[in-house]
């Protein structure tokens, strides 16, 4: 359920600075927010700086120490199918998982807003154009758009990015449209209209700024979104292709070893949850943040 | 209100036919085609396999089909699977039951725990159970359904043996509803999982809502007891949300049983559709689309329709 | 949908004028010994055999990872509707495990001997059995067979395999047993094509408005050992047992044909007893040795008549060089892979035919790992390191794609060793693996792919005139009707071909192909890896299976099949 920012303070005022600060003490009161925040920094940095710290290369198949237990061999996590370090594959896999879920989210987002504040703000016509359009998107079941767009392209980051962003962008453009149908009808909506300002400033610096809480929080779930969509497409065999590791790909590899060598699966699997958790902690923690009607309590 | 039902009929219509021009030419437009699948087999020539395509009709100029297809789908004839060249409807309807069958069980599963969860969660903010309440439905919805799925088998049907590897009822079994039962548990829950996670969430964010208003202070001071307060007040005002919820949840669900139903066996239309969209049976796929473009657009109308029954406040667009 | 159903030809056996000698199937460790009881009883245990019941008892149900969906066996369908043809139907004869012809719906094999083929094959004497009857009770009878050969003759008719059926003409038949035909020309392959020929009934089908989309294939109507009861889309095929059936047994009750997509939970369930046999796709390789150990399964690995190879388009400018093509082949680990990790169940071979091929030629060069031979190869012809360490030729980078179906896990582990040892001496391999529906459209047939990991059944049915993929008329991208995709061409091998399809004397036409395998070993379109094995299971108290190396399916004898008590 979209939380509504009440319009008691408007941007602008000398009070501004304030609700900032008091939302972020908010934040940080959330525990669990709290705990996902600092694990996303903990995965982002891993990922980028962990591999240079392990011997193994991340390609380098070894056909003599396959399904290693761990930590057999000096390979903290095991080896996989291929003899491969499992650890520094986890590693890099991050770097493709987190690229793909932060990506997918920064440009379904984009596309979501601009969708949204403009149907939300012209209404009418346009507005209506543009939310059936929304409809209609919605009705394709997303594994129809998944599969067919994947069909047409190579898997790599930057298509997957794309076609995950197709299939996640409606949300946020529903979200943003009844917030802005909402904040339209405000008493500075319409003092800033009479001031003579032009459509897109009032869109942008006006309305955006208010609606800013529901977006963000939209924005931070389309990520956990983003990162499962990636382990469903990689499931349907579409997913980024080997010899490159995701997260998502591992754990599709992996389901077969479950009884032989749970490893495989296990570790995957976890970082999965945890990177998901931990936005969708985040998310929540946004949200209550975000929500000024507690300022009044 | 007459005007407004009008208008987005006629919207629902159009959207319909648009998405049916999008899914057709994007279908028909990827990579691969029905011919794929006798590539390789023996002792068909090129020649062979062109002249399947043609008695197909698969060599006529794309607009061409789209509209043969079309107008026969206005009288009713969904068009014959290019596999088995059954009625697409038939097709279609034998495999209904068993998907809604698993989505009416994840449903009452997810209804029922998550509502209750929700309102627990938000009565007792903060304490150890919404802690783990909130925990709970977080891992929960960050676990890859077919993944979940397939540890499920491999503890409950292959360690434990306590719950059948998939598949809707023993086969060459008795057809007891308790062999139904016994199969249909672990797909549902499975399914039901992210759903509870979802509804628990949002009903707890719509019970906290609720619950802060004033009228609530009212019945409080009114001298009511807070159960009467919480079922007969709080409650149904929260359940009002909800509403829109369920509409927009039904796809999400359709596409988590495509999962279900492919790690448990399940013969259900996600599994037909995987299939027909992997075999690029055309007329199958089409259909599904279509139905469950009817179904979203009918979903949407409905919940906005009810929303705007219950509360006057809400304007519509 | 896997492309393992596209690789198959299925058919290994032999004509009816020259048995072969083959071998016989090895088997991997099972619980008990088995011990061959001859073609009708197959391989029995011994220690838990009992005698097939008098009536039809039990049910046996068979998991595959396909589903069959066209019940009319002369229409086109794909390898996995087979398992259904199998039981419903009859042929005119089978193709046994030893590759001898046993009748099905004769009373005796056709010979030149008895008199039923001419000693110029051209014209054929057919004699019936007299005791066999349809599914609804109608008896059959030779129109039944003139009705079969003239639909899958009719041209508006899309017949599956037309092969062999559209020389016979003047079908006469003599009595309800006995008919006749003549043969356009002699044509050695068409006793096998008439073992998969599956008969239809006349009678049913003759009423028949629309030929292609008959309501026959609602409920099918057919003289095999089991009749049709019913299916529920998706899930399974129920067939009962025929008590009328003129051949042996049924002694199975109720056979259930299962479909289950997932590979994983395909063996699951295999694992857990929910399914009794193990079809299409079998057992991977990476779960093999668990499987052997499973208590009361019996599981073993069967030679295929298909060859693992990557086939290379030499219509690519990196390819069109036979250095390259030869340098790859040096630098390939086949041993690594058929030895870990395709578990040392395949074997390696040179050839593009099947070890148990009379054509097969034992005698060619045998390949070795030799990484630095390979690079000098390159280094000779040209090919220099560049900054990055891919060789370079005029402007012509070694770096290539390699394609495969998505979804076969150990042939992409595969693909990424092919990938590190060919990076050693220098070649790029990108890897692009593709749905079926894509991989095996335009992409392949028209040649449009670089290079591909596939497995081929080379041969047409038992005869090893591999025209389709060989010949220079059979390209696809250029026009052609074949299969040929890696666009090869070559003066010799077309000679080779054109000698072997016009002669009817055997050793004329084993000489033409041994050389014609001498020259694809020497010049690689495909580079070959290893002759496919798949790994069948079945709970060890089925007695009457046997695996089948010349059938499509292995639920060829299901009439045979009974439960050990």
């Amino acid at each position: 359920m979209s939380t509504t920012t009440t319009a008691m303070l408007s941007p602008g005022s000398p009070k501004a600075a304030r609700p900032r600060n008091r939302a972020l003490t908010r934040f940080r009161r959330h525990r669990l927010a709290v705990f996902g925040f600092s694990a996303i920094i903990v995965l982002v940095l891993a990922t980028i700086v962990g591999p240079w710290f392990i011997p193994f290369d991340q390609l380098h198949i070894d056909l003599r120490y396959r399904f290693a237990p761990p930590p057999a061999g000096g390979h903290l996590f095991g080896t996989d199918q291929l003899g491969r370090d499992l650890l520094v594959r986890l590693l890099m896999a991050g770097r493709i998982s987190l690229t793909i879920g932060f990506a997918a989210m920064l440009v379904s987002t984009a596309i979501g807003v601009l969708v949204g504040v403009t149907a939300g703000y012209y209404g009418k016509a346009i507005g209506i154009v543009l939310m059936r359009f929304v409809d209609a998107v919605l009705c394709f079941p997303s594994i129809f758009l998944l599969l067919v767009l994947a069909a047409f392209v190579h898997p790599n980051v930057l298509t997957l990015t794309l076609i995950i962003a197709a299939t996640s962008w409606m949300e946020v453009a529903r979200v943003v449209e009844s917030q802005i149908r909402t904040l339209r009808e405000r008493d500075f909506t319409k003092a800033a209209e009479m001031l003579g300002a032009s459509g897109r400033y009032v869109m942008f610096n006006e309305l955006l700024r208010n609606a800013v809480g529901p977006i963000i929080v939209a924005a931070t779930l389309t990520v956990a979104r983003a990162i499962l969509m990636e382990a469903y497409v990689s499931f349907l065999g579409y997913g980024i292709q080997a010899p490159t590791a995701s997260w998502e790909n591992m754990l599709n590899n992996a389901q077969q070893y479950l009884g032989s060598a749970p490893w495989l699966a296990i570790f995957p699997g976890l970082m999965i949850t945890l990177a998901v958790t931990s936005f969708n902690f985040v998310g929540d923690g946004l949200r209550d943040a975000l929500d000024a009607r507690f300022d009044l309590a | 209100m007459a005007n407004f039902l009008i208008s987005r009929l006629v919207q629902s219509l159009i959207l319909f036919v648009l998405v049916s021009m999008i899914g057709f030419a994007v279908l028909h437009l990827a990579p691969g085609g029905p011919l794929s699948r006798f590539a390789l087999v023996p002792g068909l020539s090129q020649a062979d396999i062109a002249r399947i395509g043609h008695e197909m009709g698969l060599d006529r100029p794309l607009p061409v089909q789209y509209w043969e297809w079309l107008s026969r789908l206005l009288v009713g004839d969904w068009g014959q699977s290019f596999r088995d060249s059954q009625p697409v409807l038939a097709v279609i309807g034998s495999r209904l039951p068993a998907t809604l069958e698993l989505m009416i069980a994840a449903i009452l599963i997810a209804i029922v725990t998550g509502i209750a969860i929700g309102i627990m969660g938000a009565v007792r903010r903060y304490s150890i159970f919404d802690m783990l309440a909130t925990v709970g439905a977080m891992i929960a919805l960050s676990i890859p359904t077919f993944w979940f799925g397939l540890v499920t088998i491999y503890i409950f049907a292959v360690k434990l043996q306590w719950l059948p590897a998939g598949n809707r009822a023993t086969i060459g079994g008795s057809g007891a509803l308790l062999d139904y039962l016994h199969h249909l548990i672990a797909p549902a829950l499975v399914l039901a999982l992210v759903e509870v996670a979802v509804w628990s969430r949002y009903m707890r964010s719509s019970m906290l809502d609720v619950i802060n208003q004033d009228y609530i202070r009212t019945a409080r001071a009114k001298g009511l007891p807070e159960r009467t307060v919480l079922l007969r007040h709080a409650f149904r005002n929260a359940l009002l949300p909800m509403i829109t919820l369920a509409g927009l949840e039904l796809p999400n669900l359709l596409g988590g049983a495509l999962v279900a139903e492919t790690v448990f066996t399940w013969p259900g239309m996600g599994r037909l559709f995987l299939d027909s969209l992997g075999y690029r049976d055309y007329p199958v796929v089409m259909g599904i689309l279509m139905f469950s473009a009817m179904l979203v657009l009918l979903g949407n109308l409905l919940a906005d329709l009810l929303c705007a029954v219950a509360d006057p406040r809400i304007r519509l667009t | 949908m896997t492309e393992h159903s596209k690789d198959k030809t299925g058919l290994r056996g032999t004509s009816i004028l020259n048995p072969s000698r083959r071998q016989l199937l090895a088997l991997g460790a099972s619980a008990g010994i088995l011990t061959w009881l001859g073609p009708q009883r197959g391989w029995v245990d011994l220690a838990n055999a009992a005698t097939p019941p008098t009536k039809p008892t039990g049910q046996v149900i068979v998991g595959l990872s396909q589903e069959p969906t066209v019940f009319h066996p002369l229409l086109v369908h794909i390898e996995v509707d087979e398992a259904v043809y199998f039981n419903l139907f009859s042929a005119l004869w089978r193709v046994d495990p030893k590759g001898a012809f046993q009748p099905d719906l004769v009373a005796e094999i056709p010979t030149v001997e008895n008199g039923g083929i001419s000693t110029d094959g051209l014209n054929w004497h057919l004699k019936l059995k007299d005791n066999v009857k349809w599914h609804d009770g109608t008896p059959f009878t030779a129109d039944d067979v003139k009705f079969n050969i003239e639909l899958i003759q009719n041209p508006k008719f899309i017949a599956g395999r037309r092969a062999g059926h559209e020389l016979v003409r003047d079908i006469k038949v003599l009595s309800p047993t006995e008919l006749t035909w003549r043969m356009e020309k002699a044509y050695a392959p068409y006793p096998a094509i008439l073992s998969w020929t599956f008969l239809v009934p006349k009678h049913v089908l003759e009423k028949e408005t629309d030929i292609n989309k008959p309501a026959f294939t609602t409920s099918p109507v057919g003289t095999g050992p089991f009749k049709w009861v019913e299916r529920v889309p998706g899930d399974h095929i129920t067939l009962a047992a025929h008590d009328g059936y003129h051949g042996e047994g049924p002694y199975v009750e109720t056979l259930f044909v299962k479909y289950i997509p997932d590979l994983t939970v395909l063996y699951t369930q295999f694992q857990t007893g929910d399914i009794d046999y193990i079809g299409l796709q079998g057992i991977t390789p990476d779960h093999y040795d668990e499987a052997k150990g499973l208590a009361d399964r019996t599981v073993m690995p069967v030679p295929q008549p298909f060859i693992e190879n990557i086939a290379v388009n030499t219509g690519l400018s990196v390819f069109k060089d036979k250095a390259v093509r030869e340098a790859l082949y040096y630098g390939m680990d086949k041993k690594s892979i058929i030895e870990q990790i395709y578990y040392g169940l395949p074997s390696e071979t040179e050839s593009f035919l099947p070890k148990q091929s009379w054509a097969y030629n034992p005698d060619l060069p045998k390949h070795q790992f030799d990484p630095e031979k390979a690079k000098k190869i390159l280094d000779d012809a040209g090919w220099a390191p560049g900054s990055d360490g891919v060789r370079v030729k005029q402007g012509v980078r070694l770096e290539f794609i390699n394609s495969t179906t998505a979804g076969n896990h150990v042939r992409e582990q595969a693909q990424q060793l092919l990938q590190q040892n060919w990076a050693d001496i220098g070649a790029k391999m990108n890897i692009n693996n593709l749905p079926p529906a894509v991989m095996w459209g335009d992409y392949w047939m028209q040649s449009k792919f670089e290079s591909a990991m596939v497995g081929i059944g080379f041969m047409i049915g038992p005869d090893p005139d591999a025209t389709d993929f060989f010949s220079s008329r059979s390209i696809g991208a250029k026009g052609g009707s074949g299969q040929n995709t890696t666009q090869f061409q070559n003066v010799d091998v077309d000679g080779f071909l054109a000698e072997g399809a016009k002669t009817v004397d055997l050793d004329k036409r084993k000489i033409a192909y041994k050389k014609m395998q001498e020259v694809t070993r020497t010049e690689l379109p495909y580079l070959p890896i290893f002759q496919y094995a798949m790994v069948s299971g079945v709970k060890s108290k089925l007695q009457g299976f046997t695996p089948n190396v010349n059938v499509q399916e292995n639920c060829w004898n299901a009439n045979t099949w009974y439960w050990a008590s």
